[in-house]
């Protein structure tokens, strides 16, 4: 059997899972949090977008709109309601973003309703044909968009005061706020941040699976995954995480006794990973 | 005389209202508009409201024909007392809620039962407490094969098979892909049926199940369209028919292959969701009569909803086949002795029923006195996906599935 096909298939999925998987981390190594709404705050964006693509907006205005939205939800959750939980375990603070995750789901559905819809762009009609497979733009686009944001992502925390200031908070929270780091100032970047990441997720996920709130939602597992991988705090092996999470699970299709549940694999993955990086990632949490 | 005028143009005014709204009045039971007042008869329901998806539409249609069945005259005087429980997709919450309607309420009759679970939880306890069943929307396997259990709607096997018909004879296909949810007694029943019709006659057929919650909808479309079939056809829900339909349509695959599905993608929904790329190249299978049929039964369908139920009750299959289920029931209810009506003589009345006709129907339904199982709505109708719409294309056709030999064989014997 050609695995190549489903390689390709699988690259535009892995890309975002990468995204947002960096996504994750980026707000964890700030502030500590694991954010489970990441997938809903992605997933009301998209809805956004829809709204506005059906109102007969402009394409960039929807995608904008969308952007503004996810972050927007992410900098109220950020500012308003994770400072109340932030003395708080680790589980607590994870445990608290399922609030906004239901909330929300709950919203799109009042809204929106639960039948899929179609969030379409341009990019989906034009494509690179590789190995009888078609890579649309909007794959590709997932794919370069993975890279520039490790890349922006980065550079922010090795070249500028904030990502200085996160990478302290990282380390130890206590004594950066006695050297001096605004505590909340940094931690609200950091969720505005994630809060870009989502929406950007979001409207790939969107086009690319479907849009429909609860599914969206649940998306962040296989995140949730490359961010265990990279141990919550390397971005790049994440990345690489997130694309391999996507492109093993459409490998797997093709593999008669397992294609039924390989929707699994990102569980799976997660779970060997917590187990041969257990130790690892309790030394990790102690940090903080 | 100015007086004289006025009350005449309002005399006017009145009878022009009445006259419109009378075109579109719900016609049930003696048609008297007076209540029933009687002891009420109490008939029991089992849906799945809250989970997944939410399956309560056929119950709602059901109680909105009771309704209006109530308020002209019941069953010879006495009203319907009906009792609808949500089983919430849970087997344990479906068996005790069945016990507590048969046993608790005592209901002499279920009627418009539509769940994923409650046919596997239930159907040995009915028929040990002597209940019978006329379901709404049955979608498992155990749906079909009980003998106290009898759906009005052909369950997603006989309409995957009643799409794959329509390809062979229609399409000319040769060779299929069918792709199924990995949900026992559902997707692999479905498609198990495909592969034996195959078999039988000589064509070529790829099974591919699927988990329904995987996001990875283009490579199951690949894996479909390696074999490079003729047709695909589907017999996941909506939900998840629509991205194998988006992704299929990324690959390019709308040009060269022609994709059907059982009646789980029967949405009005749907063809504008997937957009213009699939007109003509998308055909579903329809379990029931088209939902805009201009025809007197489905119209008095949608005059009851309008009447009796709620604006937001929607109109979908599932409605359908609440309302036939409900008319059925009153049907069998009406041949008793209003004074003598206990789940003994209910359920001999139900046993009874046959030729029940409306146009919702293909073919008219009965119960099958006697019969192990039940499936009498096995003759289907298919619909293409035009312009943003469903085009109905074909005229009722019996559904080839080689399951379907006993029910074949007992209707020939009815005739």
């Amino acid at each position: 059997m050609n695995l190549l096909p489903f390689l390709i298939s699988g690259l535009g999925i892995g890309a975002v899972y990468a995204l947002s998987g960096v996504g994750l981390v980026i707000l964890y190594r700030s502030t500590g949090v694991l954010n489970f709404a990441f997938g809903a705050i992605g997933a009301l964006g998209a809805h956004v977008a829809w709204q506005l693509l059906q109102w007969k907006q402009p394409l960039a205005l929807a995608i904008l709109a969308a952007v503004l939205v996810a972050t927007a939800v992410s900098f109220l959750y950020g500012r308003i309601f994770a400072p109340m939980l932030s003395h708080r375990d680790t589980v607590v603070r994870a445990v608290g973003t399922v609030a906004p995750a239901l909330f929300l789901i709950a919203l799109m559905g009042v809204i929106w309703g639960e039948l899929p819809r179609r969030l379409q762009f341009p990019t989906d009609q034009m494509f690179l044909a590789l190995f009888g497979v078609r890579l649309t733009y909007t794959r590709l686009i997932a794919l370069v968009l993975a890279i520039l944001m490790v890349v922006a992502i980065t550079l922010l925390l090795n070249r500028t005061r904030l990502g200085l200031d996160m990478r302290a908070l990282a380390n130890d929270r206590d004594l950066s706020a006695i050297l001096g780091v605004r505590i909340l100032h940094t931690e609200t970047a950091a969720w505005v941040i994630t809060g870009i990441f989502a929406g950007l997720a979001g409207l790939l996920l969107a086009d690319l699976v479907r849009l429909q709130g609860t599914f969206l939602t649940f998306l962040v597992i296989p995140a949730i995954a490359a961010a265990i991988l990279g141990q919550l705090r390397s971005l790049t092996i994440t990345a690489i995480a997130g694309l391999s999470v996507g492109v093993a699970e459409a490998v797997l299709t093709p593999i008669a006794w397992i294609s039924p549940y390989r929707a699994a694999a990102p569980f799976v993955i997660a779970l060997a990973a917590v187990m041969i990086l257990g130790s690892t990632s309790r030394a990790a949490l102690r940090d903080r | 005389m100015l007086k004289t005028l006025k009350v005449m143009a309002a005399g006017l005014a009145l009878s022009l209202l009445t006259a419109m709204s009378a075109h579109a009045a719900a016609s049930c039971g003696d048609g008297s508009g007076k209540a029933a007042e009687g002891e009420p008869i109490v008939i029991g329901a089992i849906t799945g409201k809250t989970g997944p998806d939410d399956f309560s539409n056929s119950t709602k249609a059901a109680k909105a024909y009771f309704d209006c069945l109530n308020a002209n005259g019941g069953i010879k005087g006495r009203p319907i007392k009906y009792v609808v429980e949500d089983d919430q997709w849970n087997p344990e919450t479906a068996a005790q809620l069945g016990a507590k309607i048969v046993n608790d309420e005592k209901a002499v009759l279920m009627v418009g039962n539509s769940s994923y679970v409650e046919c596997g939880a239930n159907a040995e306890f009915y028929k040990k407490s002597g209940i019978y069943v006329i379901a709404g929307v049955g979608v498992p396997r155990e749906c079909f094969f009980a003998e106290n259990y009898a759906p009005t709607n052909a369950g997603p096997r006989v309409s995957m098979l009643g799409a794959m018909g329509y390809a062979l004879d229609k399409l000319n296909a040769k060779s299929v892909a069918c792709i199924g949810p990995n949900i026992p007694n559902v997707g692999t029943w479905s498609c198990e049926g495909v592969a034996l019709l195959a078999k039988e006659k000589g064509f070529k057929a790829d099974v591919i199940l699927m988990d329904p919650g995987s996001a990875d909808a283009t490579s199951v479309i690949l894996q479909a369209a390696a074999s490079k079939p003729d047709v695909i056809v589907l017999g996941m829900s909506k939900g998840v028919a629509v991205p194998l339909l988006t992704a299929a349509e990324e690959q390019g695959l709308n040009q060269t292959i022609t994709f059907l599905s059982a009646a789980s993608a029967y949405d009005l929904s749907v063809p504008a969701t997937i957009g213009s790329g699939w007109d003509g190249k998308f055909f579903v299978n329809m379990e029931f009569n088209d939902l805009e049929a201009d025809t007197p039964d489905n119209k008095n369908w949608l005059a009851v909803m309008d009447e009796y139920g709620q604006e937001s009750d929607p109109r979908d299959t599932f409605a359908q086949a609440g309302y036939l289920a409900a008319r059925i029931a009153e049907k069998a209810l009406m041949t008793l002795d209003p004074n003598n009506i206990t789940r003994e003589t209910a359920s001999a009345a139900v046993r009874q029923v046959k030729d029940f006709k409306s146009d919702i129907f293909c073919a008219p339904w009965y119960f099958g006195d006697g019969q192990p199982r039940h499936n009498a709505n096995s003759t289907t109708r298919m619909a293409v996906s035009e312009g943003g719409k469903w085009k109905v294309v074909s005229d009722c056709a019996p559904s080839p599935d080689p399951e379907l030999k006993d029910i074949r064989a007992f209707e020939a014997t009815m005739k």
